[in-house]
């Protein structure tokens, strides 16, 4: 505080005077480009996320409702198509707020920013594609957009906006982690079951999504820009937090989506 | 883990890097720019380098990258974007801007 009572407003790191100018990448709080991580401390960081998400996998088999439904050999129908509604609309709906997450990456880490908005370019209009497999199997495109989302679907969207308003993009960028690493690893047993209980003429949508997933290392390339966001051991206990919190809410959806479908058959015809 | 290193011409710096990362990562890892980066996405030509040895710890280039060398008048195979090039095994490169 100075003699007029004042507290200094010049905009300083240590010694450096700086212009006003914030938000661009590197500056008040990082005025360097190196990442909190080392190349070598993101690889093992990488590998404890991922056994922490082999452990998530193992505890959403075990209690999330039929969870390895689509697995199975008889896929309920109703199960099937609303999923596949459910996930086009869940692309159309967070294709939005990952946009807005693009914002804010940019304003802390153009490195992460650019492997960011590659990473949205290959899946931004992927809706279509769950929308095609949808036509597959008699559901229109009319019928698609007169659905009205479930509630955890909207509930997922609604946190990322939370995500952005009030702890930042890593929260986000944590839940796309979460769904190429599981996808990677579990979406070919799903699609291989599906070929046979579906017809693999019907599954090709999701087949050519699957694809892009793995053909591009989405998982890596997601890790890239995690990477680069993580500034502190409280961002990656954060970054733990976010992948079992995105787990919480999808889990949540399985059940509405259980409920909505199997158990009210199930309910009656008894 | 598994890690490699990068031998940079002329001035012999070397990275040690985890297997499969990304050779820009090496402007993280040390101070010095021993290769510019430009775009990062393959499309400026900034980061040509020379491969010296090892050209395949760096893994194959797609199309679109020998079509941009060639267009900048380094085809054939001992050139590539750094830029596009993850490790996969030792290697030495020179920036080509240094040859």
């Amino acid at each position: 505080m100075n003699c007029s009572g004042k507290r200094s407003s010049t905009h300083k790191k240590g010694d450096k005077k700086m212009n006003r100018v914030i938000n661009v990448g590197y500056g008040e709080h990082t005025p360097e480009r190196t990442p909190f991580l080392n190349a070598t401390a993101s690889a093992k960081l990488r590998t404890e996320i991922d056994e922490q998400l082999d452990q998530q996998v193992v505890e959403w088999y075990a209690n999330v409702s039929e969870a390895a439904h689509l697995e199975g050999k008889n896929v309920d129908s109703e199960y099937y198509k609303r999923n596949l509604i459910e996930t086009a609309w869940r692309i159309r709906m967070l294709r939005v707020a990952e946009a807005k997450a693009l914002v804010e990456i940019a304003k802390v880490s153009p490195e992460a920013a650019q492997v960011w908005a590659n990473y949205e370019q290959e899946e931004m209009l992927h809706d279509e594609l769950f929308i095609a497999d949808l036509e597959k199997v008699g559901v229109s495109r009319e019928q698609f957009l007169a659905t009205e989302p479930y509630l955890s679907t909207k509930l997922l969207s609604g946190y990322f906006s939370y995500l952005l308003d009030h702890e930042g993009p890593l929260g986000v960028v944590a839940y796309s982690y979460l769904v190429e690493y599981v996808n990677v690893k579990l979406e070919p047993r799903k699609l291989e079951a599906l070929k046979g209980s579906v017809g693999e003429s019907n599954i090709g949508g999701q087949i050519n999504h699957s694809h892009t997933d793995v053909n591009e290392d989405h998982p890596g390339e997601v890790w890239e820009a995690v990477r680069h966001l993580l500034r502190s051991e409280d961002d990656i206990a954060a970054f733990k937090r976010y992948l079992r919190e995105h787990q919480t809410i999808l889990g949540q959806y399985f059940e509405e989506l259980h409920r909505d479908t199997i158990a009210k058959a199930e309910k009656q015809s008894a | 883990m598994t890690q490699y290193t990068l031998t940079i011409l002329p001035t012999g710096t070397k990275v040690v890097l985890p297997a499969k990362s990304r050779l820009t990562e090496i402007e993280f890892e040390i101070l010095q720019k021993p290769i510019p980066f430009g775009c990062r996405s393959g499309s400026c030509g900034v980061c040509v380098i020379e491969v010296l040895e090892g050209s395949d710890s760096l893994g194959q280039p797609d199309d679109n990258e020998l079509d941009f060398l060639e267009d900048l008048g380094r085809p054939g195979g001992d050139h590539r974007l750094a830029c596009q090039c993850r490790l996969y095994g030792n290697a030495k490169v020179r920036p080509a801007a240094d040859t």
